[in-house]
């Protein structure tokens, strides 16, 4: 026998999971578009009750006084499905994840064990009850009839062994085809079902007026055959809940930790890097022995309750109530660019992130994960440029954002907009030549062509760019050379007080540096920009150049700004 | 001083984002006494702009931005070049390099001039380097100053060195201002003058925004992602004379070379060249000799057998006319619209004037109308007057389709390609456009847009909950969030901007040599066509004479009913000659029994025809004018009822006016009286007349009407007309202030609306099948025509590929099964019925059904598997269309349609879906090769049961929109009866101001501009039609379900007067009475 699990209005269960005050409220989960565009996707019964749909937008839904909103929560939902395979575990071995809201486990052999199906039944109920989920439960003779039996019936059904015809035969068409769309599409059964499919069959069969699953089943099998095909066939038998299959199962993650509780608390870094590099052995051993390496550390300290600090840095992280005392837990998680396996380096990068991020309270207990993946294939084209090892240029990183704080190390993406200073920083990893050289070759179009002459055609071609490049210089070399000047940015751009006559500034104060002061004794421009008025941070500014006469009498030139909304200047940069 | 001479405005479609009027006000203001304006690739804007320019007392420069490629060759990428009109050669070579590159490329996008193109074109232009658009910034981009002085000296050899000008414009850039100092050492250099300009997109700086997001918009982009295409500030707005000396103080030529260039160029608008063709005339002959012998042959055949005076008073009339028409010149304009009308009686192409043209004898003479404008004492200063000194305005009525492109075609073999073109007609953003383009810009989802599109109601009539910002609550946006309030900001500019330029629905301009001398000319989107840039209103504004060959679907459904009364009834009806005043005609009229009948079919003309009770001719023109924004605005259709019913005295507001009120009982209906009241109380002329029916027209202006309303004034005070009268007599002109209809065009609709009524009458089968061959058309739905037509005994036949043609026909019943007749009428027993066509099954493409009849042609289908194997054009989803609507039931037995009723072997319709099933599935590689006679047989029959009433009802609205069996109504009328329901037909046998209820299903929705805020709706039942009022409260209160419920249940008070009847709602509720998807006409 098996049992189906299924967990109605899961988005919306998955929430109240987490705050049951909301349990025998309306509620209404929104999701999809930009805020304030977000439309309700999913919603209980009572909201369904009450006249809610989906697809309704925010504002419309501000006529329903007692409607709950939330959004929708993909970890939530992740943590709520999570629970019930943990929970359905405790009752058989094997079992299968069909999709988020629906377990399928196997139940054959277990009755001695757990007593008679409907007390397991009952069981599960209770179980998944306890979760903070309502479920439908099914039992049935196949994996098939039972999960069309749980989404088709509310509460606990029990389908004796042939009679799932029967018993499944009230079902509309509706529940068998959107079981298997948004069930099966994802590779599950021998099914090979889609969305478009589905909504193809559920066309036809309506035309047909087919509504109810026994409809279909008792159609003639060949020339059902002849129209809908095998797949017809196979749609027809699972309407009769004949069709016999196994189970998927599923098989947890693998976990890659490691955790020790130290009798006396650690203060210094010395010996926790002891213990980080033992622990670090253990783990790559273990990844090794799977051939497998770590594409994220996450380490995890409990601190001793007694002597945690008052640093700013700890308001952040969650605090557990214990007998009175108060536990912190420090958590750092590094994610590396490429999967790596090296345990010197692994314990080289975390001992500089602690040295920039300090616990600030003895440690008494460490837990150590590595988030497995693939290893890195080792071996590069030979016309490829050596490239740095990744985990050397890991290291520079970390210890070069050590010093210069996170988020200012990395690469610099130019955003494509008018504003000053328009730029982001992304992670560091450039793109291995092979794979750029390949997918700039295959965009030229001819690419059988292509591919076999890729290398060689790639160097060529970027000789040739070279060239061109160089030829550019040469002609407007002299031109550009005698315009070249550069402008030395303050950062952040320096307040100044400045004093404008006849629309242009004349005079300049800045009040974080004096020696930027004086009369304007000349100008240029000014410059004027503003954008992004359709969003809430637009912004206007008009930039002038101007040449200050300083103390001995030099000329020194400023860019100068002014921020057009708030009316402040600043001095942004000076001119070499 | 400063005089701008770069800027574009809205016409350069989503560029500029100000109307031309607006920049002119702006530039007015501003105190400078001229402008220029450079549209993108056209001259769109340029009637618009002179038109204002010299109301505000400006000089309005034409010119263009043309988008050019290699100027020079080493240049690559399209560049804009700025052309400004010196003089009239000038302008003619601009309009002809416009033409040129639009229609070499053959459709409006990425069109281009070359080089050889402004070196044949460049008399009479002045060139400048342009903005960062323009050749100089392209060539100092791509190869340095030394390029650019490249481009700019080739510039020279084109245009000429006297007619270059080195631009210069500041916005406020870095870039723009090292590109300055290039373009200063060239002029230097070339020794060129320098021209400042602020390459204007907008009036001011605050439709920059409107400007971006017609940029993203351009570039398929959202507003957060189009990063650098957008302005980088918003400076490019009309500046300041002494703002613009400022600028650009350090190069003061640059501003004072504006007021030098200005007063170079000489060519303003009014100097067009424009000519009216000529028409070819026999040797010896003038075109007025000819016009008058052809007028003379006319008149002896329109009046050659009426009374003496009638004859008379023609023969006067028409010399008067033809003396103006001389003295006018005319003549070549009347023979050409002959000529045009004469093609058509060759091609056997139903023609009628109508219009103003309806006023003139000499064009009843000449055929080009069919009412006697001397027997119905019409105006002819309407049509012509000798003051106005503006052409006359002919439009023929034609059939819609194929012979309307035939007569269009004709005129373009005649007078060339270039001869004539289209009026173009200017799309212009409202509500729902501006809604959905500002959403996209905005980023908004599809499904957001469809939401907001859906919302954004067009009802005509207007009230404070039909404002845009409400419709957008609707929509379920939140106008306090900032950013949808951004969105709201941007709908509100973008209203009533042009988007962009489509073809009017039949006005065309015919010129004397060349037309794109005159006017740029573009190709249109539909093959064979060319569309001049202007629309019908600039094209008359430009004194550029337009002939309208309208399509009218009724003329179509005239036509074709003649056939069909031709082939199936075998009688010759002639339209010119139907009996006059047909008894059976007027009685149903009477009746408001008009479904169908053209212009007197709506719910209001229903409303109105009881009470009017029409009995002669002259009372359908007044019933078809009466119904008009104008009169029902003026408060004259109910004190003309009332005087008709002879409950009210008939006065007159001044005795003086009895001989023109006279006739419509001392109510002015129709634009002429109005016109006429002018001329006899305030002694207007017959032109000053004209102008105050222009300022009563579309373009109503508040100002123009209060000057005419002082002359008035005047008039009557000289005239002794004083007090009260005064007052009631502008009352009565100035409240006709919305569009009413003239008594000539009133007449000439009457002709159509009476041949309609009395092909209906007397012809049911033949008239019904011509309206479902031509729809859209008229004021209802196809479901709603059929249910009528049955009503009236006529028999509808469901659509069978065995039978149906691709169009509805007509088919001889089985004698004593049926009876077809209208009800009452002479044609009883005829035994003729309408088969539904092919063109009802929706998705079924035309190539597809008219293989289907080929075949059929050939051999019957033997089964449908035979059906599919014939027919390859049909695809799964058509045969499962036909199938499910029943069409392949005769086929599917594998019998002939008769055989197969015969012997009771007819299948239904889910047997034929289940073998189309079958027959559509390839039989794979095994059985494809054998011999057809060899293939397995797919057998009769299914194993699914038949279709429900139901699911027919669902099967037939989905697939065709109608259905030819009961009325969803009929099949629950016993819940109805319970439910306290009452028929439609029940209602007029019941008395006035009883509370009742009825149903039904909702065929039309109303809420006119005139009608203050009420709703009208039609119920349908299998009896007739109900009509309901609503008020604006109740439509407020229920106004989702209102607009969205396909049947209901309405509870009111009966109001059943005069024959009329209504019910004024004061409860609805929703109807479950089918699933099927009835479709209600609704007008806004």
């Amino acid at each position: 026998m098996f049992a189906c699990i299924f967990i109605p209005d899961f988005s919306v269960q998955a929430i109240v999971r987490f705050e049951p005050e909301l349990r025998g409220r309306s509620v209404a989960v929104l999701g999809g578009g930009r805020p304030p565009l977000e439309k309700v996707v999913a919603l209980n019964e009572r909201a369904r009750q009450s006249g809610v749909e989906v697809g309704a937008t925010k504002s419309q839904l501000e006529a329903w006084e007692n409607l709950v909103l939330r959004a929708r929560s993909e970890s939530q939902e992740s943590s709520a499905h999570a629970a019930l395979l943990d929970c359905v575990q405790s009752f058989s071995p094997e079992v299968e994840d069909t999709s988020p809201g629906i377990v399928l486990l196997n139940l054959a052999g277990l009755e001695p064990l757990l007593g008679p199906l409907p007390k397991i039944a009952s069981n599960l109920s209770q179980h998944v009850s306890q979760l903070g989920l309502e479920a439908y439960i099914a039992m049935a003779a196949n994996p098939d009839a039972a999960l069309l039996a749980a989404r088709g019936l509310p509460g606990v059904t029990l389908i004796p062994e042939g009679r799932e015809a029967e018993r499944l035969g009230n079902l509309p068409v509706d529940v068998l085809l959107e079981s298997f769309s948004s069930t099966f599409s994802s590779g599950f059964s021998s099914f090979p079902s889609d969305v478009e499919q589905a909504a193809r069959w559920s066309e036809t069969l309506d035309r047909w007026g087919i509504r109810k699953l026994r409809a279909l089943a008792a159609l003639p099998e060949v020339p059902v055959s002849e129209r809908l095909g095998q797949q017809g066939i196979r749609l027809q038998q699972l309407a009769r809940g004949a069709v016999q299959r196994n189970l998927r199962v599923w098989e947890p993650q693998l976990i890659f930790a490691e955790s020790v509780e130290l009798e006396h608390p650690i203060v210094l870094l010395e010996p926790l890097a002891f213990l980080l590099n033992r622990m670090l052995e253990q783990l790559c051993a273990r990844l090794s022995a799977r051939a497998l390496a770590a594409q994220e550390l996450r380490l995890e300290l409990k601190l001793s309750a007694s002597q945690v600090n008052d640093d700013a840095s700890f308001a952040e992280t969650p605090t557990y109530k214990l007998a009175g005392k108060i536990d912190q837990k420090f958590t750092r998680t590094l994610s590396l660019p490429t999967p790596m396996l090296d345990a010197r380096v692994f314990l080289k990068l975390l001992q500089l992130d602690l040295q920039a991020h300090l616990p600030g309270a003895p440690i008494v207990k460490i837990d150590l994960s590595a988030q497995p993946a693939r290893p890195r294939a080792l071996q590069s084209g030979l016309f490829q440029p050596v490239f740095p090892e990744p985990e050397k240029l890991e290291l520079t990183l970390a210890r070069i954002a050590g010093i210069v704080g996170e988020g200012r190390v990395g690469s610099v993406e130019l955003l494509d907009t008018h504003r000053e200073g328009g730029f982001a920083m992304r992670h560091f990893a450039p793109v291995e030549p092979a794979l750029k050289l390949r997918t700039k070759v295959k965009s030229s179009g001819n690419r059988k062509k292509d591919e076999e002459n890729m290398s060689m055609q790639g160097n060529e071609k970027t000789c040739e760019l070279a060239e061109s490049h160089a030829e550019n210089i040469k002609i407007n070399g002299e031109e550009k050379m005698s315009a070249v000047i550069a402008l030395r940015l303050f950062r952040p751009p320096l307040v100044a007080s400045v004093t404008v006559r006849e629309a242009k500034p004349v005079q300049l104060c800045c009040l974080d540096r004096e020696d930027i002061a004086g009369e304007i004794v000349w100008t240029a421009g000014p410059w004027r920009s503003s954008g992004d008025w359709s969003e809430q941070e637009g912004w206007s500014r008009e930039e002038w150049d101007i040449a200050v006469s300083s103390d001995n009498e030099q000329l020194v030139l400023y860019r100068l700004v002014q921020d057009r909304l708030s009316g402040k200047w600043f001095v942004e940069g000076m001119y070499d | 001083m400063y005089i701008e001479l770069h800027s574009r405005s809205a016409f350069s479609f989503l560029e500029g984002a100000s109307l031309p009027e607006e920049l002119v006000a702006v530039c007015a203001n501003l105190a400078m006494p001229a402008m220029a304006m450079l549209d993108r690739d056209g001259l769109y804007s340029s009637p618009r702009f002179h038109l204002a320019a010299k109301k505000a007392k400006i000089k309005a420069h034409i010119g263009a931005e043309i988008t050019c490629a290699a100027l020079p060759p080493s240049l690559s990428g399209q560049f804009r070049l700025p052309l400004l009109v010196a003089s009239r050669a000038g302008y003619q070579n601009l309009c002809r390099l416009i033409t040129k590159m639009k229609l070499w490329v053959g459709r409006k996008e990425g069109a281009s001039a070359e080089d050889a193109d402004f070196i044949e074109h460049a008399d009479g232009l002045i060139c400048l380097t342009g903005g960062e658009e323009g050749p100089l910034a392209a060539a100092l981009r791509q190869a340095g100053p030394q390029a650019a002085c490249e481009a700019v000296r080739r510039l020279t050899e084109i245009f000429g060195r006297a007619n270059v000008y080195v631009e210069l414009q500041r916005h406020y850039h870095r870039d723009e201002e090292y590109r300055n100092r290039v373009a200063i050492q060239i002029a230097e250099a070339l020794q060129l003058p320098l021209l400042a300009t602020n390459g204007v997109n907008y009036a001011s700086p605050r439709e920059r925004e409107l400007a971006d997001a017609f940029t993203a918009l351009r570039h398929h982009r959202t507003l957060a992602t189009a990063g650098r295409l957008l302005a980088r500030n918003a400076e490019r707005s009309l500046k300041s004379p002494a703002g613009m000396r400022a600028l650009f103080a350090d190069v003061p030529q640059a501003i004072t070379n504006t007021l030098e260039l200005s007063s170079r160029l000489e060519f303003a608008l009014n100097d067009l060249g424009y000519e009216f063709p000529r028409y070819p005339v026999p040797e010896g002959e003038t075109m007025m000799s000819f016009l008058r012998e052809r007028t003379r042959e006319g008149w002896q055949s329109r009046y050659g057998r009426a009374d003496a005076e009638l004859k008379k008073r023609a023969r006067r009339q028409i010399e008067r006319e033809l003396n103006l028409i001389d003295h006018l010149k005319l003549a070549g304009y009347f023979l050409i619209v002959w000529d045009i009308v004469r093609y058509c009686r060759e091609q056997k192409i139903l023609v009628q004037g109508r219009g103003s043209a309806a006023n003139s004898a000499v064009c009843y003479s000449l055929g080009i109308t069919a009412v006697d404008p001397i027997g119905m004492e019409l105006l002819f200063e309407r049509f012509l007057s000798e003051e106005r000194g503006e052409w006359p305005d002919i439009d023929l009525d034609l059939p819609s389709g194929g012979e309307r492109e035939r007569v269009i075609q004709h005129v373009y073999q005649r007078y060339g390609q270039r001869g004539a073109a289209m009026t173009a007609n200017v799309i212009t953003y409202r509500n729902r456009m501006a809604a959905r383009e500002m959403g996209k810009a905005m980023g908004f989802d599809d499904d957001t847009l469809k939401r907001i599109s859906a919302a954004v109601a067009t009802w005509e009539f207007k009230d404070e909950h039909d404002a845009l910002d409400r419709r957008l609550c609707d929509a379920g946006l939140d106008l306090k969030h900032p950013r949808i309030r951004k969105y709201f900001e941007l709908c509100l500019a973008a209203r009533d901007l042009p988007r962009h330029l489509g073809q009017h629905s039949g006005g065309m301009v015919i010129c004397e040599g060349r037309l794109d001398s005159v006017v740029p000319l573009e190709p249109a989107s539909m093959p064979g066509r060319v569309v001049v840039q202007w629309d019908k209103e600039d094209c008359a504004d430009m004194g550029i004479i337009k002939v309208d060959l309208l399509g009218l679907g009724m003329m179509a459904a005239l036509k074709d009913s003649l056939e069909l009364i031709r082939d199936h009834y075998h009688e010759d009806v002639d339209l010119a000659h139907l009996p006059a005043e047909d008894p059976v005609v007027y009685s149903t009229l009477q009746k408001a029994d008009t479904v169908g009948m053209f212009q007197v079919e709506s719910r209001a003309q229903m409303a109105c025809l009881p009470r009017l009770m029409p009995k002669k001719f002259y009372d359908i023109v007044v019933q078809v004018a009466i119904i008009r924004p104008g009169p029902i605005v003026g408060n004259m259709v109910n004190p003309f009822l009332k005087r008709r019913q002879g409950r009210e005295d008939v006065t007159y507001p001044h005795p003086s006016l009895e001989t023109v009120l006279g006739r419509t009982l001392g109510v002015p209906l129709f634009q002429e009286q109005l016109l006429r009241m002018a001329m006899i109380t305030a002694n207007f002329t017959g032109g000053e007349a004209e102008e105050l029916r222009r300022a009563m027209g579309f373009k109503r202006s508040e100002a123009r009407m209060k000057v005419i309303e002082e002359k008035l004034r005047a008039g009557m005070t000289r005239n002794g007309i004083l007090g009260e009268t005064q007052e009631q007599i502008i009352q009565a002109i100035t409240s006709f202030a919305l569009y009413g209809f003239p008594e000539s065009h009133a007449a000439s609709f009457a002709l159509i609306a009476y041949a309609s009524a009395y092909l209906k009458c007397h012809y049911l089968a033949a008239f019904t099948a011509a309206l479902l061959n031509n729809q859209p058309m008229g004021f209802y739905h196809p479901a709603t025509i059929v249910k009528d037509a049955q009503r009236h005994g006529l028999k509808m036949l469901p659509m069978d590929v065995t039978r149906s043609d691709w169009k509805c026909s007509l088919e001889a019943v089985a004698s004593g099964q049926l009876l077809v007749a209208s009800k009452g009428n002479d044609f009883a027993g005829k035994n003729i019925a309408v088969r539904l066509g092919l063109k009802y099954a929706r998705g079924l493409r035309e190539p597809g059904g008219q293989a289907l009849v080929r075949e059929r042609s050939l051999a019957p289908f033997a089964s449908i598997q035979d059906l599919a194997r014939r027919v390859p054009e049909l695809r799964k989803d058509e045969l499962t269309t036909l199938a499910e609507i029943g069409a392949l039931n005769s086929v599917a037995s594998g019998q002939s349609s008769v055989a197969s009723e015969r012997q009771n072997l007819k299948l239904h319709r889910r047997d034929a879906l289940w073998q189309v099933e079958r027959a559509v599935r390839w039989s794979g590689p095994l059985l494809d090769e054998l011999p057809e006679d060899e293939l397995p047989e797919i057998g009769e029959g299914s194993p699914l049961a038949a279709m429900t009433d139901e699911e027919r009802l669902v099967a037939d609205f989905r697939a065709t929109g109608l259905t030819v069996g009961p009325h969803p109504m009929q099949y629950r009328r016993a819940e109805m009866k319970k439910m306290g329901i009452i028929r439609a037909c029940d209602l007029a046998h019941l008395p006035n101001g009883r509370r009742l209820r009825i149903g039904g299903c909702v065929i039309a929705r109303q809420r006119p501009g005139t009608a203050k805020g009420m709703m009208f709706m039609s119920l349908e039942d299998e009896t007739g039609i109900a009509n309901a009022i609503f008020s604006p409260d109740l439509l407020q209160k229920n106004r989702v379900l209102l607009i969205s419920e396909r049947f209901v249940m309405i509870e009111g008070i009966l109001q059943n007067q005069d024959n009329v009847i209504h019910i004024r709602a004061e409860k609805v509720s929703p109807l479950r009475v089918t699933k099927a998807e009835t479709v209600s006409h609704d007008f806004h």
